[in-house]
This record gives C-alpha cells, sequence and structure tokens, in this order.
C-alpha cells in the first residue's frame, strides 16, 4: 500500500503530465505551504509544490546569491533544466526571503501564462493579520477566477475547503497510529505520505491514504528509540532511511513536508468562507518566519515531542536558512529544559550519510547509555 | 576474562587486548583500502604473538568510522561512547574529552559516571584533523614527527584561517614566499588546528579536567596551543591513539 505513495513520489512529475492529459486541467507550481491550497482546488486547478531534486547542479548561480539556502537554489534549478515545463502557472505566498528569490527568478526566466505573489503577513500576530489575509485571498480568488475565465461561488469555495480538510483529518488519523508504543509506520513511509500531499489530487490521495489507514496493522517488532525530527523544509527520505536503520523510529515531525503543513483544519461552519481559510492560515503551526512577536511555535514542539513521547530531537537546517537558524539555540534550550537531547545537523542538496550516521548513532547511544554500561 | 577492542579509524587500525581490564597487547595497522582483510591480520597476529587462542577471547567489540568492517566483532559502538569510556576509566575526573584523529575531530562532554552529555564533530571538512597536518607537513617538506617540536620553538603569532585545508595550504605557500620561517609557519598551523576544534569544544561547552586523544595528542605542538587557547592543562594519556580501542575493549555485553 505504501508502495503507491512511493510510486507517486518517484514519479511526481508523470503524474502531473497524466493528469494534466486525462483532464485537460490547469497545474498550478507553489513554492511555500502558506499558499491556500483550498481556493485551487474550488478552481478544479492541481496545486503542486514545487520541491528539489537533492542533485547537484551548476545553473542557478547567476539568479541567487551565494548565501541563500540551498533548498531554493534546488527548486530554481528544477525550473532551468525544464523539469517542471508542464507547469501553467507558478504562486507564492510570502514566507521568506530565500524561497522568494527563487519564484521571481523563475517568473522572470521561464514563462508561465499565470504568477501570484501572495502578499501571506509575515506579522501573522498582528490583530490586523486576519482583515489583511482574507482580502488577499478574496484578490489572489479573482485573478485565479480570469485565469481559468470561470467565477468560483461560496459553494466551490467550501468544496475546496472540505477536501483539504479530509485530508487533514485522515494525516491526524495516521499520526495517531505513530503514537503507539512500537509505531506500524516508519517516519519514512510518513515522509512519502506528507510529500506526496502537496503534488497530487487531494482526491485520490484521500482515496489511497483511507485504505492504507484501513490496513494498518499493529506491530510487535521493537522499531528503538522514538525522535522527533524539526527544522527547515525537509524531504529528505534517504536521510530519515538511514536514521532509521540506526535503531530508531521517527514518530513525530515539524517541518512544512509533515506537521506544519495539515496539524490544523478550516472547520468551516458557515459565514464567510475566505474569511475561515485566511483564519487557518494565521492560526496554523508557524514557520519561524512568522513566529514573532511572541515565540508559540516552542510550545507547540515541546507539546508534541510529550504528546509523541519522543526521547530525543534532530534538529535539522538548510544552510544558511535564517529563520530556522534564529530557532533553533531557543529550541535547544527548552528542550534540554524538558530533558529531551537534541542534535543538530546542517542540511545542504545532498547530505553526508556517512558522516550523518555516525553522528546519529552516537546520539542514539547518548540517548541509550545505560544499555550499555 | 581477554577481551579485544578495535577501532578501525580512516587511516590506522588499532587493536587492544584486556585480561581482566588490564592491557595486555596493543598494536596498529594502516587501515588501507582493504580494511577488512587488514582487521583480520592484525587480529591473528596479536593472538598469535601473544599465545592466546581465539576462543579466550569472550568479547570483542569494534569501534571507530569502519567498525561494521569487523563483522566478527560481538558488538560495536561509535567513537564518542569508545572514546569517553576508555578515558574516563582512566582519569575519572575528565569531564571533556577532546579526540583528534585522522579525518575527524571531536568533542564530548560527560558528567561524572562517564555518561555522554553532549559531543560535536567537525563539519564536512577535514581542516581540523590529522590529514590537515599531514597536508602541512608536506607543503612545508619537513616530516610529521618533527612537527610539534619545530613550532615549539616559536613564539609568534600569525594568523591563518583553517577553515578549509585547500586554502589554508594556499596561506601556507603564500607564507613561505614572503620568506616566513618554518617554524612560524608550523606554530600558526597548530594555533589554527587549536582554534578550530576549541570552537567546536566551546560548541559543547567544556568543564575541566580535559583530556586530549587520537594521533593528534602526540603533537605536542598543537597541545601548547589548545593549552593557551582553553587555558588549561589537557591531559595525555599514554598512547593516546589507543584509547578509543581501550574504551571499546572495556564495553562488553
Amino acid at each position: 500500500m505504501i508502495s503507491k505513495f512511493r510510486e507517486w513520489n518517484s514519479n511526481r512529475h508523470a503524474y502531473a503530465k497524466e493528469w494534466k492529459n486525462k483532464t485537460g486541467g490547469k497545474v498550478l507550481g507553489y513554492f511555500c505551504t502558506y499558499v491556500p491550497e483550498e481556493i485551487i482546488y474550488a478552481a478544479d486547478v492541481l496545486p503542486i509544490r514545487i520541491l528539489g531534486s537533492h542533485e547537484p547542479q551548476d545553473l542557478t548561480e547567476p539568479h541567487i546569491f551565494g548565501m541563500f539556502c540551498p533548498f531554493c537554489r534546488d527548486c530554481l534549478a528544477q525550473g532551468l533544466k525544464g523539469k517542471y515545463s508542464y507547469l501553467d502557472g507558478v504562486m507564492i505566498a510570502q514566507s521568506c526571503l530565500h524561497i522568494r528569490q527563487a519564484y521571481t527568478s523563475w517568473e522572470k526566466h521561464i514563462p508561465t501564462s499565470f504568477t501570484y505573489y501572495l502578499p501571506m503577513p509575515n506579522n501573522v500576530q498582528s490583530p490586523h493579520a486576519l482583515k489583511y489575509l482574507t482580502e488577499e485571498i478574496r484578490d489572489f480568488k479573482k485573478a485565479l477566477e480570469k485565469w481559468i475565465g470561470k467565477e468560483l461561488s461560496d459553494d466551490d469555495i467550501i468544496r475546496g475547503i472540505q477536501l483539504m480538510d479530509e485530508n487533514r483529518l485522515l494525516m491526524h488519523q495516521l499520526y495517531d497510529f505513530k503514537t503507539q508504543e512500537n509505531p506500524p509506520i516508519s517516519g519514512e513511509e510518513t515522509m512519502q505520505i506528507a510529500i506526496t500531499q502537496q503534488m497530487v489530487r487531494k482526491e485520490e490521495h484521500n482515496f489511497v491514504l483511507r485504505e492504507f489507514l484501513q490496513n494498518i496493522k499493529s506491530n510487535k517488532k521493537n522499531t528503538g528509540t522514538r525522535l522527533m525530527i524539526l527544522g527547515s523544509e525537509n524531504d529528505d527520505i534517504p536521510f530519515v532511511k538511514m536514521v532509521e536503520e540506526c535503531g530508531a523510529t521517527v514518530v513525530i515531525d515539524d517541518h512544512c513536508i509533515g506537521t506544519r503543513y495539515f496539524w490544523n483544519s478550516v472547520n468551516y461552519t458557515g459565514g464567510d468562507p475566505i474569511e475561515a481559510i485566511a483564519k487557518r492560515y494565521i492560526e496554523r503551526p508557524a514557520c519561524p518566519s512568522k513566529d514573532w512577536m511572541d515565540r508559540k511555535r516552542i510550545q507547540h514542539l515541546l507539546k508534541l515531542a510529550k504528546d509523541f513521547d519522543a526521547k530525543g530531537a534532530i534538529l535539522i537546517q538548510q544552510k544558511f536558512c535564517d529563520p530556522h537558524e534564529l530557532d533553533i539555540p531557543a529550541i535547544r534550550k527548552a528542550f534540554k529544559e524538558a530533558d529531551i537531547p537534541t542534535l543538530f545537523l546542517e542540511f545542504d542538496v545532498t547530505v553526508p550519510i556517512g558522516q550523518f550516521k555516525i553522528r546519529v548513532e552516537a546520539f542514539l547511544e547518548m540517548l541509550n547509555e545505560y544499555d550499555l554500561f | 576474562m581477554i577481551s579485544a577492542g578495535i577501532d578501525v579509524g580512516a587511516k590506522n587500525i588499532k587493536i587492544i587486548l584486556l585480561r581482566n581490564n588490564e592491557v595486555i597487547a596493543r598494536e596498529k595497522i594502516l587501515s588501507g583500502f582493504e580494511a577488512k582483510e587488514n582487521v583480520v591480520s592484525l587480529y591473528k597476529k596479536i593472538l598469535e604473538e601473544n599465545g592466546i587462542s581465539q576462543n579466550e577471547v569472550s568479547s570483542i567489540t569494534s569501534t571507530g568510522s569502519g567498525r561494521k568492517e569487523v563483522d566478527f566483532a560481538n558488538m560495536s559502538v561509535t567513537d564518542v561512547t569508545a572514546a569517553t569510556k576508555g578515558v574516563t576509566t582512566i582519569y575519572p575526573s575528565v569531564r571533556t574529552v577532546i579526540d583528534v584523529g585522522a579525518e575527524e575531530g571531536r568533542g564530548i562532554r560527560c558528567d561524572n559516571n562517564g555518561k555522554v552529555i553532549d559531543f560535536s564533530i567537525n563539519e564536512k571538512c577535514a581542516a581540523g584533523s590529522g590529514a590537515f597536518i599531514e597536508a602541512m607537513s608536506r607543503a612545508l617538506e619537513i616530516p610529521i614527527e618533527d612537527f610539534g617540536p619545530m613550532s615549539l620553538q616559536s613564539e609568534k603569532e600569525i594568523p591563518m584561517n583553517a577553515q578549509c585545508a585547500v586554502f589554508a595550504e594556499s596561506e601556507v605557500v603564500s607564507l613561505l614566499h614572503a620568506k616566513t620561517d618554518k617554524k612560524d609557519i608550523a606554530k600558526a598551523i597548530c594555533d589554527a588546528i587549536a582554534a578550530r576544534i576549541s570552537s567546536m569544544v566551546r560548541k559543547v561547552g567544556f568543564e575541566k579536567d580535559i583530556a586530549v586523544i587520537g594521533g593528534v595528542a602526540h603533537n605536542v605542538g598543537f597541545l601548547r596551543s589548545i593549552n593557551s587557547n582553553l587555558e588549561a592543562e589537557v591531559i595525555v594519556p599514554d598512547y593516546p591513539e589507543y584509547i578509543a580501542a581501550y574504551g571499546a575493549a572495556l564495553i562488553t555485553e
């Protein structure tokens, strides 16, 4: 069953092309998970997240500053290589400058019939944020209507909301299994499911995920040390596999491929659906670029660690990812006080698996010390 | 009871044999391309030379970056655990272990039970390690054994950036062109490595006593630089390159 998610992930471009051929629909690439996919689904467009390939490249040097993160370069490189040539449009919701530069460069060098910059407020804690974002999403809806040549009714929007919320609910059911003593789902499998959330039509994803959930059998095998993984964008499956092969299981994460993407729902109960959507994005578990003036993330992270009984946490940061870099010292401190040891690793387009393995093994030995001596 | 500790490092394989936790033999050999074969032949050699049969060895523990090559080991631990066990067994007062080998530098902090609290390992580059000193001694055209003693003859402080072994080498070449004395360059290199290792140790937060182990602990110039950098008097055990193997031999099932 997990094979379907793995297949989708490794053939992500083929999936989108096939969907396009089959339906004649439009595909919209987006750069950040603050993009309100509810509206895109309402328009029957396929939203897919633009991701990197974890392969070294030499195309982005003229376009992206040297001290910007490897993820934004990797994403742009995919566009410049023509991997996303099937996209009908690209968009971004403001999060950080690095990924925005990938977007603006894409807009400039890879022509599509639709581009959109959604000024998602960074100060989501401001009392004006909700009103501001509501009107911005309304503007986005208008632009999208113009592009597809069709007006979107409230019913369309509500359909989009329901589809997204259903997917979120199923993801929560999946994560509930991960609270078990020996979780029947590995971190690698979870990541496959989480990545494909961002590239497959939600109707299909929901269908396969629902079936997957029905077939999960409880696990008696010892799955090793329970770990949390958190930090910058992370879709590095070989890394997670390596960690789990060292005798651990990733039980919970805080990544934008993972819980940050689906943790809260719109829960529409009436009124203005656009405002309900805006509220969801204002209140979702924040990316550190939006976690101020108050630092609300840390309490959320500690709660996740506690609820999923994580014995240790791996903190990863994409090289030069300033928002996460700023948060990590405070997270380490808070976790230390909560008696959850942390291991910090800096990620690049490719990770040095051998060297990281030694660190992960040493970290696990540190966590399990009393078994050794 | 005889136990063996086998440390398969990036450059050398070290084996130690213990009888009732006392060292009875130690041997090393270059890891080479065929580490697996070299481990077996060194292990056979050390047993033979000490008149011990394989059946007499009740536990074999491997460690080091190539520890998985030892397929006949009963168990396997990382360098961090083995090094800490080895050092704290000899010096229970040690709270910080600095382990500088051929390819890796490590800073480890432990508590009074020898339990690892935190550790830090050098990033993707080998600038703060033994391979770097070897490269620099080649650039200076001096034998590696003379490197430390030569640097002790200098009191000069020449700033050098050892963030990258390749750039550091070009700095050395520039200094040679500027007719800088070799002993001053040797000291600058020791200072640079010590600065790099110290910054790593500061990351985990260090507490005294501090022990330095690994092959680079033989370099007296490096030891002087690290003492001055950390304002400490580091402890160097005898045979510092064998400490991880010793620690591994002490860890039995």
